[in-house]
């Protein structure tokens, strides 16, 4: 009898038992369902490199625990061929990066408008026009930026000293850099450091001479195709790029090499006292500093052709890229956090931390920023930006002006030829026609 | 009493049913067995022929909806300068299309004799074209430039006025992009011809050792004519490599540059679709790029047909 009790005892202690590991198991499963949780996709090139976006993303969905961000990393030159048929099909990720101006203007149909309260970020921006309609943001808004992006010069200053140049006053004007080249040539050493293949070198290097002939105006009726290649003042600008070659400023091989790296790694050896390249992104001062000693590096603009020109003491900067959301999303409330997010001051901290690159907000913390003369440099030159005239250039436009570049600069294309070129493929422009 | 040659009407009505009975299972078969690559060829070869064509008759600009055009873009195409400096670059790399046939033709044969050290040098000659073509480009930028290997040693061996700048010339460019080319298919090449020359019979060859051939005799009368198919196989698949597959090349290695020396149709649609944005027009410039390669590869077919043709009759 007594065995019989005590069974019977265990087991409905067993039962208990069990009943309250069921009970506890679907406690601990009720936040995870709970959360309903959305992923976003975002698609981009990495812009600051693997560690600043893995910090972001981290960043992002801690403020946002009920959103993930899932990233399609793309190489920044192969990027039209993987975005253009997401565009097409209207499908794919839910946030895309974009470079401002034209490119963002020929892709808007595949971006939402941002809605004022996300817009509302851009007031604590240097700048974010580059992702409106004409540059201008009173009008429609496809993308919020987060860096600033433009081209220096950089220089070299233990090969000034070694050509017996003044390391400390690098030249300003279009004749003192002629000066200084052929100082830098007499002791066996390349002067500008420079790589044509491929659009961006002349997308980068154009803007820098336009300032000396062109107002903003004039930027703007490039940008809505009113502005002829054969006007005298591009004319002047394309004759301008023409002299480099010619008064053998550059390595002669710089019609076949690209600027990154192959250029890039001619100034980082020490073989060449000028390198004309962007401030972020890619390589820069940073990675300059490091090959070169951090007190060797100088950034400076372009020499100046017109002194007295009015945007001639002016930085062509433009935003290093914007993210905007895609307009077949069905996720749009977590796509338009994101695109906040990415203006947001947490994460102008982040790239200036880990990114090395230069935030455009205003708020960003001044003790994060990296101690670099050339970067400080840098930050001098940038606070007095006009227009970037490249990006207002069309894909046609852009392949025109850069294979020209390489056929003026090896002596087969003459200025008025490479002009009427370009005024052809102004004409078959599509979004400037 | 019935003659043995007369075929009743019982009889006369079998043989048809049986007749009809034996053709209906193989007809079946042979309709299985051809169906399927049938459409595969159609769904992934007429159908988006057929698309590409349509969007060649479109205007398209940039991601905006496109619009009939009729043939405005074919026009556009024939207006455009770096369209026609594209087909000019193909028919010169064409020029060079009999080293592309026979210089593995040679090597395959030396390896077929068994010369010393054949098996090492089959490895060798195999071994660039397992090497990704971007890759390829991107090394060959390298050996290639002023100051590269290529340069340093022909300097070092007094050859200095040939050390060039090889990818900045109107025509080295492309002389240097399609020797780069062929260094990285000629392996392939070897190959093809080592498989044609094992059905080479080995009494037909030593027949003709004994009867004094030497190796330039073996090759042009005895290899040649041996394997003729599989010459024609190689050099459509030569041509179509000038076609269509150099583009991993000219990306890595001059980006159609300088200007546009080394421009070939294909990169050109590439960039006249990516980053120009005008899908119409890449795609009126990729039926060019077929039709010229249609033709070009069905001269060559039907040559090979009526060699084959010829030697039945």
């Amino acid at each position: 009898m007594t065995t019989v009790l005590n069974f019977a005892t265990m087991r409905r202690q067993l039962q208990a038992g069990c009943a309250a590991v069921v009970l506890g198991v679907a406690a601990l499963g009720a936040p995870v369902f709970a959360q309903d949780v959305t992923t976003i996709k975002v698609l981009n090139w990495q812009p600051g490199g693997p560690e600043y976006w893995a910090a972001l993303v981290a960043a992002f969905e801690a403020e946002n625990p009920d959103i993930k961000v899932a990233l399609e990393t793309v190489p920044f030159d192969r990027y039209p061929e993987v975005q253009g048929p997401y565009i097409t099909t209207k499908s794919g990720p839910d946030v895309m990066e974009n470079n401002g101006g034209l490119e963002l203007f020929d892709r808007r149909s595949a971006y939402l408008a941002l809605p004022p309260e996300v817009m509302a970020a851009g007031d604590d921006l240097i700048t974010h026009s580059g992702g409106c309609l004409n540059f201008d943001p009173t009008q429609a808004c496809y993308g919020l930026p987060f860096g600033y992006q433009g081209n220096v010069m950089y220089y070299n200053k233990a090969v000034l000293t070694e050509a017996g140049l003044d390391a400390a006053n690098p030249p300003t004007t279009w004749d003192e850099m002629d000066a200084a080249c052929k100082a830098v040539q007499a002791i066996g050493k390349t002067c500008l450091a420079h790589g044509m293949t491929g659009v961006f070198p002349a997308y980068w290097n154009f803007p820098e001479i336009a300032r000396n002939y062109l107002t903003e105006d004039d930027m703007r009726a490039i940008l809505a195709g009113d502005m002829p290649w054969t006007d005298p003042k591009m004319i002047s600008i394309l004759e301008a790029m023409a002299s480099i070659g010619e008064r053998g400023w550059i390595n002669s091989n710089s019609p076949s090499i690209s600027m990154l790296p192959d250029g890039a790694d001619i100034f980082s050896s020490g073989n060449a006292a000028f390198a004309s390249t962007i401030i972020a992104d890619a390589v820069n001062w940073q990675a300059f500093g490091t090959a070169l000693g951090d007190e060797n590096v100088g950034a400076m603009r372009w020499p100046m052709l017109v002194p007295d020109a009015p945007l001639a003491k002016s930085f062509s900067g433009v935003e290093s890229s914007v993210f905007g959301v895609s307009s077949w999303t069905d996720k749009q409330e977590a796509s338009l956090k994101f695109v906040k997010f990415i203006a947001g001051v947490e994460n102008g901290n982040l790239l200036t931390s880990l990114g090395g690159g230069i935030a455009l907000n205003k708020n960003v913390d001044p003790n994060l920023i990296p101690k670099s003369q050339a970067l400080a440099q840098i930050r001098e030159i940038i606070k007095t930006p006009t227009l970037h005239v490249g990006v207002l250039l069309s894909g046609q436009e852009a392949d025109a002006l850069g294979r020209g570049w390489q056929e003026v600069t090896l002596g087969r294309l003459s200025v008025a030829d490479w002009a009427a070129r370009l005024q052809i493929a102004l004409e078959e422009s599509p979004g400037k026609n | 009493m019935s003659s043995p040659d007369i075929v009743t009407p019982r009889a006369a009505s079998i043989a048809p049913k049986k007749r009809r009975g034996l053709l209906r299972p193989n007809t079946l078969l042979i309709i299985a067995l051809v169906l399927p690559g049938l459409l595969l060829a159609v769904l992934f070869k007429l159908v988006p022929l057929i698309r590409a064509f349509w969007l060649s008759l479109l205007q398209t600009r940039g991601f905006e909806e496109p619009t009939f055009a009729w043939f405005a873009n074919y026009q556009s195409m024939l207006r455009d300068p770096v369209f026609a400096q594209s087909f000019k670059n193909a028919a010169m790399v064409f020029v060079t299309l009999p080293v592309w046939i026979f210089l593995p033709l040679v090597i395959a044969l030396l390896l077929f004799q068994r010369t010393p050290g054949w098996k090492l040098f089959r490895a060798v000659y195999f071994l660039p074209y397992m090497i990704a073509p971007v890759v390829v480009g991107i090394m060959f930028r390298q050996i290639l430039s002023p100051e590269g290997p290529l340069n340093a040693f022909l300097i070092g061996i007094g050859l200095g006025p040939l050390a060039i700048e090889w990818l900045n010339g109107p025509t080295s460019a492309l002389f240097s992009l399609t020797a780069v080319a062929l260094w990285a298919f000629f392996g392939l090449g070897v190959l093809t011809y080592l498989s044609g020359l094992a059905t080479v019979p080995q009494d037909v060859v030593e027949a003709a050792r004994l009867d004094g051939a030497g190796f330039w005799r073996l090759l042009v009368s005895i290899a040649m004519p041996l394997i003729k198919p599989v010459i024609g196989y190689w050099t459509v698949l030569c041509m179509s490599s000038m076609l269509i597959w150099m583009f991993p090349l000219i990306y890595a290695l001059t980006r159609g540059g300088p200007g546009s020396a080394t421009m070939l149709p294909e990169y050109l649609v590439f960039i006249t679709t990516f980053e120009f944005l005008n899908r119409g027009k890449g795609a009126a410039i990729g039926m060019a790029l077929f039709v010229f390669a249609a033709l070009v590869s069905a001269f060559v077919v039907r040559r090979m047909y009526l060699e084959g043709k010829g030697r039945s009759s």
